[in-house]
């Protein structure tokens, strides 16, 4: 397949990940999402390196994934600890700084 | 139809579907194992363009080891099925948001489509760092092992501090106040 149709599957990915982040209202789906987005932006890498022959996309792909998940660690021990306080994870009522 | 393409656009159809899974379903349950289902099509397609170790490491990482953390926190959070969509804030809002979706997906497939001169078979220049990759088969964990000790020893390494700082995150947050 020629490397337009991956990064077609991988934008069609993002934009539903980033759709996600928009919509829902449940803090872990809207974590889920940017995980989407993530990985769409991991199978672009693995399609450059394949098609450019370079190993660098593969390095990034690696990369990406340790932060991804460093990121998921440290936001999800954040959404516990705020529910601890409110018990209620609705992100429209965090709009108070007071917590 | 070869082969390689019916496999490209089943695996294409099934994980767009399981995408749109993780952003429509109201249980969040649900949701989770849409998107475990979605990382192991992406495996697949990983395998598909012969990155094999990339392929492997993501089950193990993605589905493995962060969905798992992400189904602890969601079936102990039990967050109530049916709140949302009943008292949204903006009512347009789902509206706009897809209306925004639609322009995001189309901005990029014409930046797909009609700017390109992808790929044109130009090895990455001199800044690449993986220069020191002997041998041709990108995938296997030699070559890739290879890449990573050579040419990006150093990011390798920042990697453990970032950990650290992470575990170190997790635990602040998790200690009774």
């Amino acid at each position: 397949m020629p490397l337009p149709a991956y990064l077609t599957v991988s934008a069609i990915m993002f934009t539903i990940g980033a759709l996600g982040v928009l919509i829902r209202r449940n803090p872990l789906i809207i974590f889920m999402s940017i995980e989407l987005m993530l990985n769409a932006v991991n199978l672009s890498f693995v399609a450059f390196s394949t098609f450019l022959d370079s190993a660098d996309g593969q390095m990034f792909v690696f990369l990406v994934l340790t932060v991804a998940a460093a990121e998921v660690v440290v936001g999800l021990a954040l959404i516990v600890s705020i529910f601890r306080t409110r018990r209620n994870i609705d992100v429209d009522d965090m709009n108070v700084l007071r917590g | 139809m070869t082969a390689v393409q019916i496999s490209f656009f089943v695996l294409a159809v099934a994980s767009t579907a399981s995408a749109i899974g993780v952003i429509a379903f109201r249980n969040a349950v649900y949701s989770a194992l849409s998107l475990i289902l979605t990382f192991l099509f992406l495996a697949l397609f990983y395998l598909q363009l012969g990155a094999m170790f990339i392929a492997v490491v993501q089950i193990l990482i993605y589905a493995g080891a962060i969905m798992v953390l992400f189904l602890f926190v969601v079936t102990m959070l039990a967050p109530s099925q049916t709140s949302e969509g009943v008292n949204d804030r903006i009512p347009w809002q789902r509206f706009v948001g897809i209306v925004l979706a639609l322009v995001l997906v189309g901005a990029l497939s014409y930046l797909l489509f009609f700017n390109g001169n992808l790929a044109t078979g130009v090895v990455a220049q001199g800044g690449s760092l993986s220069q020191a990759v002997a041998n041709p088969q990108l995938g296997n964990v030699e070559a890739f092992g290879q890449a990573l000790f050579h040419g990006f020893l150093f990011p390798f390494e920042v990697t453990s501090l970032l950990i650290v700082v992470a575990i170190l995150g997790a635990l602040v947050f998790g200690r009774r106040a």
